[in-house]
């Protein structure tokens, strides 16, 4: 490929990060497209067109019968082939909240080295019982094969929502995800040192902000190239976004630390495909 | 798996009721009706209905009876669903994902859903009526529950009466002035005798007749399509008739004797004009569904602030989450379409924690509360649009009617591809037009005229309406493309008046209609004409299109899944033509339908009112009385309540409603930087002070306006660009049976719109666009409860660069200074109710905080503005209720650390004036010692005194010269501060 890796960023049916989305990785060296889901599913466009696809945050049908679950139904059903094919060509998927909710019930997460569009994981309402918007640290498995967390320890973003809870029906299950380093970011406390901050212990409210089984804010596939995570690193793309920002003088750096997961599979990209 | 839909209501009725119950378990229900057979639905109810990992589904039986799940019977089961007609949200995306599935389901396949609760353990004297009260709205609801051994409930489909169209009656207005009132009276209309007797004068007018008979319509009597239409335009929601008024103005204490021809055209319009021949940046004013100001060379932006008062009363949820949504619609449907990119919520309610007596038909102010915050969630989150600021005022009065504020800022490129400029609307006689989204039922029928009705558990669902975020992104996501593919000639919301007004209003710019509702899809058939034409059904925009753009338009349409309809035409032939199929229903000529209405005739007379004067304790122990102002509802944090908004989507929010060390301090103003990667920003504030009413309605007017401006200045905003939205909430000001101090409500409007002009035209504020919600009251006699004249002031505005602001968290290192004058202004503060609450005082009578010079305090505002811009002010915080006390212990609390200040200064306000006095101008200022020298130069000339200093450690304390009047713990006030309002029950 050349220089410039090509982005589909879905949108429609209540998808609601997909601006944003698609401007962080304009800003990590990408050409970004908005595709609306429906022009995938009657055959106008391909996702084969695409070096990388993003399923932005939102509330893609408000999330009824479950956050993910009607969009992903759309996706498994209608978008199985290309899908699988975008899967087997070795390209990067990310899906960021909403979008991390809908890859768990098409089943491309946890998934398995070939997609079977099987469900074995599920985000359901946070402990709490409400939807919130609040800050949280993460932490990345530095052995996780995760293509999108390459050199990244520790970043603080948003989280934003309300199914945020992951769970998995038995520990086993999470055993082996663990095995595989698929575990790839959880929620830390702030004051741990960084490096140190992951703990399988359920941590307290709100640092760890749903209650979610051993922390965990993201997993990926086997292969590392499909990521979805609860927290929103988008929204951490500019250094000015960030709730401390008055707290120092002002920064002439406007680009922040969210971007590098962005910059990492565009690299990846450049050097791959 | 924990249950936590179940663990929500049990911590809820904790909270609100004290009552412990031991577990409570859901069950979410679908009934479906469709031609796929139960075995069929049961092999795939995973797929859609279930999540397999988490969740037990069972088709065709019920989960209550099933042993393994339900080992033990509950105590009580109670089950919801919504009455029918009632949007159904859920339902409507299970019966898309039903159709995912199984594409064979039939045409009228349908899916409902239901709530089931399962209560175990329920506390003797909680009785199952009860419980089921507490879990829905009669309104819009029903609910089906049984006790321990009677059998299940079970809801079921209410069977569908067919109904079939009828022609439009004929409405015989050749009667007596009495009958003319009862028409008006029975049929809803809320028109008065004058314009009764004007309608009845255009059918008398013999012009009128031979046209009428040239159309097959009923000559010499309207149809009641006509009279509906002329109805709702000519509606005080439509037409502002009291702003529009001729008023007759008595001042007692000054003698004055003098006539105002609207107040709206004098104190609103004609400074704005004024200003806007100043400078180049006011685009569009007054004429469209908001204002449009230029941010830039490439872009512009626009605001609108709404209310939705009644029916935030009647279905906080349904009401709430309707303002909101609809707003966002003004915006879409400004120029030829902005995109909505924040919202600003501003609520007054009764007190949450209210002890005394509800009048009939109210819902407690706690419910009101968490109802009116789920629907402005629900429909703020789902569409994608940050809530970037706001807030919550309490008080007594609003217990009659609650106030919903809901505000939207938007976003346009000036120049659409094409080159069209895109605030302009540019319709032709020939363009189509089509209502787009969502269709038109029964729900919204006489929407701006029920409130009037005494509302029953047997009331239509029809006087309520929910809101469909997805329906109405789906639409927001279609039309911006048609907008940038440059489809669209003009566009307006549906909201009061439905097709009536959004056609009737756009129908201005050609000189003509010709509707057909025959062609206009219907949620429910049997909808008459008029029906048809005023519902008020949501998400609905209507868009005019070319003929030749046809095709892409409807393309458009399908590709996003939203339905848009060619339902009318524009023509140049001066009428407001209407067809129901092959029928003529309506025509009046267009300039009668907008023109038409007569100017009301008012009298105001002011005399100020008497409140005992307050007079503070000659003791006092203010470290104590600090930990109660800090608890006080209107002070207190909102944080559970403001957390539950997206406040940061899109990801442009610099400055967040939460602050500081912990993220929980207040933020002052909203602040966005909406072009990703750039960090030209734009400003969002709000400014209101109902209770200054109390004393002076201007006051309070001024007071609101230099609240929006003093907590944008807080940011660093551009002060030579900035707009604001004047939105008043008034009890009815026409003096008469129903309201014999009608006189003196008027003088207080009259009162307040000058104070508005005045320091508008100080601060140079254009009000760009505004709203008012003018009947405002409760009940009747002595029982009347009517809220405190309110007027929520909004203001956007240009910022230079975001990384150059200040939040109000102290740093550590500052010095501290104020800004502005502390002056002898306790009348109607937050500390004179509080103590004339508890009896320590007399009453809240005595100054106002007013605003004799505000030119001086613009100097002063622009010299901090500049010190921000440059730098080296990273800390800011307006003083508002509860004064210089409250907001430097905010500002520790925000930076989680000490500070250590003297109130004695300069003035001749005593130490409850300098303490807790609200006099305004006045911002407390951070600033380190390495900037303090450049500062103080930057501050040369104006009212600034030095305070103290942040401190180590973790104890607030403040000094009057030498005397220490203050010490407090910052945790301690953390917990006072925090916990008041949070109402969770707990969260874990």
């Amino acid at each position: 490929m050349g220089d410039v890796p090509k982005v589909a960023i879905l949108f429609g049916f209540g998808i609601n990060c997909d601006r944003e989305t698609a401007a962080v990785f304009e800003l990590a060296g990408a050409e970004s497209e908005r595709v609306h889901v429906n022009h995938f599913v009657n055959g106008e466009r391909d996702l084969s067109e695409f070096h990388i696809l993003a399923v932005p945050g939102g509330f893609s049908f408000g999330d009824h019968l479950g956050s993910g679950r009607l969009l992903g139904n759309r996706m498994r059903f209608a978008m199985r082939e290309q899908l699988s094919s975008f899967v087997a060509a070795g390209k990067p998927i990310i899906g960021i909240c909403n979008g991390f909710q809908v890859l768990v019930k098409t089943g491309l997460l946890p998934g398995r080295e070939v997609p079977d569009f099987e469900q074995r994981a599920s985000l359901t309402l946070n402990n709490s019982g409400r939807y919130e918007d609040r800050w949280v640290t993460l932490e990345f498995d530095p052995d996780s094969p995760c293509i999108w967390t390459k050199g990244i320890t520790r970043i603080e973003c948003p989280v934003r929502h309300g199914e945020g809870r992951f769970v998995m029906p038995s520990t086993t299950d999470l055993d082996e995800l663990n095995e595989n380093n698929q575990i790839v970011t959880r929620y830390v406390d702030p004051t741990s040192e960084p490096g140190k901050g992951i703990t399988d212990e359920t941590l307290p409210f709100p640092i760890c902000p749903n209650g979610s089984i051993r922390n965990i804010a993201g997993i990926c596939d086997p292969t590392g190239l499909v990521f979805g995570l609860m927290p929103h690193p988008e929204a951490a793309y500019a250094t000015f976004l960030h709730p401390h920002h008055t707290r120092g003088e002002v920064s002439e750096e406007i680009l922040a630390e969210g971007m590098q997961i962005f910059r990492n599979a565009v690299e990846y990209a450049q050097a791959n495909l | 798996m924990r249950d936590v839909r179940g663990d929500s209501v049990k911590r809820q009725l904790t909270a609100d009721h004290g009552i412990e119950i031991d577990k409570v378990r859901s069950i979410v229900g679908f009934l479906i009706s469709s031609e796929i057979s139960a075995a069929e639905v049961a092999s795939r109810a995973d797929d859609v209905f279930a999540d397999p990992i988490i969740e037990e589904s069972a088709t065709d039986s019920l989960h209550l009876s099933d042993k393994e799940l339900f080992p033990q019977e509950p105590d009580m089961v109670v089950t919801i669903g919504f009455k029918p007609g009632v949007t159904d949200n859920p339902g409507k995306a299970a019966l898309d994902g039903f159709r995912t599935i199984f594409p064979n389901a039939g045409d009228d396949a349908r899916v409902s859903t239901y709530l089931t609760y399962a209560f175990e353990g329920v506390p003797d004297g909680v009785e199952v009526e009860w419980l089921a009260k507490q879990l829905h709205n009669g309104l819009i609801e029903r609910a089906l529950y049984s006790l321990k051994g009677e059998e299940y409930p079970v809801i079921e489909y209410a069977p569908i009466t067919p109904s079939d169209y009828a022609p439009p009656a004929v409405v015989d207005l050749e009667v007596t002035d009495e009958e003319l009132m009862k028409l008006s009276v029975e049929g809803l209309l809320a028109l008065n005798l004058e314009e009764m007797q004007t309608i009845q004068a255009h059918y008398m007018n013999p012009e009128v007749r031979s046209a009428r008979a040239a159309l097959g319509l009923p000559e010499n009597a309207p149809t009641d399509v006509e009279l509906e239409c002329l109805a709702q335009t000519w509606s005080e929601h439509c037409k502002h008739k009291i702003f529009a008024a001729h008023i007759h103005h008595i001042d007692t204490e000054t003698g004055e004797d003098t006539e105002i021809d609207s107040l709206f055209k004098t104190h609103i319009m004609k400074p704005t004009l004024e200003m806007k021949d100043e400078v180049d940046w006011l685009l569009s004013v007054f004429h469209d569904n908001s204002g449009v100001i230029a941010w830039d060379d490439e872009w512009s932006m626009c605001m609108k602030a709404e209310t939705h008062n009644s029916p935030s009363a009647l279905d906080p949820y349904g009401g709430a989450m309707t303002g909101i949504v609809g707003v966002n619609r003004d915006i879409l449907g400004t120029g030829l379409g902005a995109r909505p990119i924040a919202n600003t919520d501003v609520f007054c309610f009764g007190p949450p924690d209210w002890k005394g007596d509800l009048p009939e038909n109210l819902f407690h102010p706690s419910r009101v509360l968490r109802g009116v915050h789920a629907g402005v969630r629900v429909g703020g989150n789902e569409s994608g649009i940050p809530t970037v600021n706001g807030a919550i005022v309490f008080d007594d009065r609003y217990i009659g009617k609650p106030l919903v504020y809901c505000g939207t800022i938007g976003i346009m490129p000036r120049k659409l591809p094409d080159g069209r400029e895109s605030h302009v609307k540019n319709p032709d006689a020939g363009d189509r037009v089509y209502m787009v989204g969502g269709r038109v039922g029964y729900d919204g029928i006489h929407g701006a005229t029920f409130s009037s009705l005494e509302l029953t558990e047997e009331s239509p669902s029809s006087a309520v309406q929910i809101g469909d975020p997805i329906t109405q992104k789906k639409m927001l996501d279609m039309i911006l493309e048609a907008r940038d593919a440059g489809l669209i000639t003009c566009i307006t919301d549906n909201g009061a008046g439905g097709l009536s007004s959004s056609i009737g209003e756009m129908a201005e710019y050609t000189n003509g209609c010709r509707i057909d509702l025959g062609k206009v899809p219907l949620k429910q058939e049997g909808l008459s004409s008029w029906e048809i034409l005023v519902s008020e059904s949501q998400e609905r925009m209507t868009v005019a299109v070319r003929e030749s753009d046809v095709p892409a338009f409807e393309a458009l349409a399908d590709l996003h899944e939203v339905e848009a309809t060619w339902v009318a035409d524009f023509t140049d032939t001066g009428q407001f033509h209407v067809v129901h199929g092959e029928d003529t229903v309506a025509s009046l000529p267009i300039e009668f339908l907008h023109d038409g209405v007569p100017q009301l005739r008012l009298e105001s007379e002011w005399a100020p009112p008497n409140n005992p004067e307050f007079n503070p304790p000659s003791k006092a122990n203010h470290s104590s009385l600090l930990m109660r102002m800090l608890t006080r509802p209107n002070i207190a944090s909102k944080e559970t309540w403001v957390r539950q908004y997206d406040h940061e989507v899109i990801a442009q929010t610099a400055v967040k409603p939460f602050v500081g060390v912990e993220r929980d301090g207040p933020g002052d103003a909203g602040l966005l930087a909406p072009i990703h990667g750039s960090t030209h920003g734009l400003v969002v504030s709000n400014g209101i002070s109902p209770r200054y009413s109390d004393i002076d309605a201007g006051a309070m007017a001024a007071a609101a306006v230099d609240e929006a401006v003093r907590n944008a200045v807080c940011t660093g905003v551009d002060l030579s660009k900035i707009a604001g939205l004047d939105n008043f909430c008034w009890p009815d000001p026409i003096e008469s049976k129903k309201t014999p101090d009608g006189k003196f409500k008027l003088a207080q409007l009259v009162r307040a719109n000058r104070e508005l002009e005045r320091i508008c035209r100080a601060y140079f504020v254009p009000c760009i666009s505004g709203k008012d919600s003018m009947k405002n009251d409760y009940g009747t006699g002595e029982n009347k409860i009517s809220i405190p004249p309110t007027l929520l002031f909004s203001l956007f505005g240009n910022h230079h660069d975001v990384r150059y602001t200040t939040t109000s968290d102290l740093k550590p290192g500052e010095s501290l200074y104020l800004v502005g004058e502390s002056k002898q202004e306790l009348g109607a503060s937050e500390i004179s109710y509080m103590l004339s609450e508890s009896g320590e005082s007399n009453g809240i009578g005595g100054e106002v905080p007013r605003l004799p010079n505000p030119e001086k305090n613009l100097e002063s505002y622009k010299a901090l503005t500049k010190a921000i811009q440059s730098g080296i002010v990273r800390t800011a915080h307006d003083c508002s209720e509860g004064g210089i006390a409250v907001a430097i212990a905010e500002m520790c609390i925000g930076g989680r650390c000490g500070a250590a200040i003297d109130v004695d200064g300069p003035g001749e306000a005593d130490l409850w004036g300098r303490l807790w006095g609200e006099s305004l101008g006045r911002i407390l200022v951070g600033v380190k010692q390495e900037h303090r020298a450049e500062f103080l130069a930057t501050m040369k000339g104006q009212p600034l005194t030095y305070m103290g200093e942040v401190t180590e450690g973790n104890t607030l304390s403040v000094w009057d010269g030498d005397d220490l009047i203050i010490e407090s713990n910052v945790d301690e006030m953390v917990s006072a501060w925090k916990g008041s309002l949070d109402m969770t029950g707990g969260v874990q």
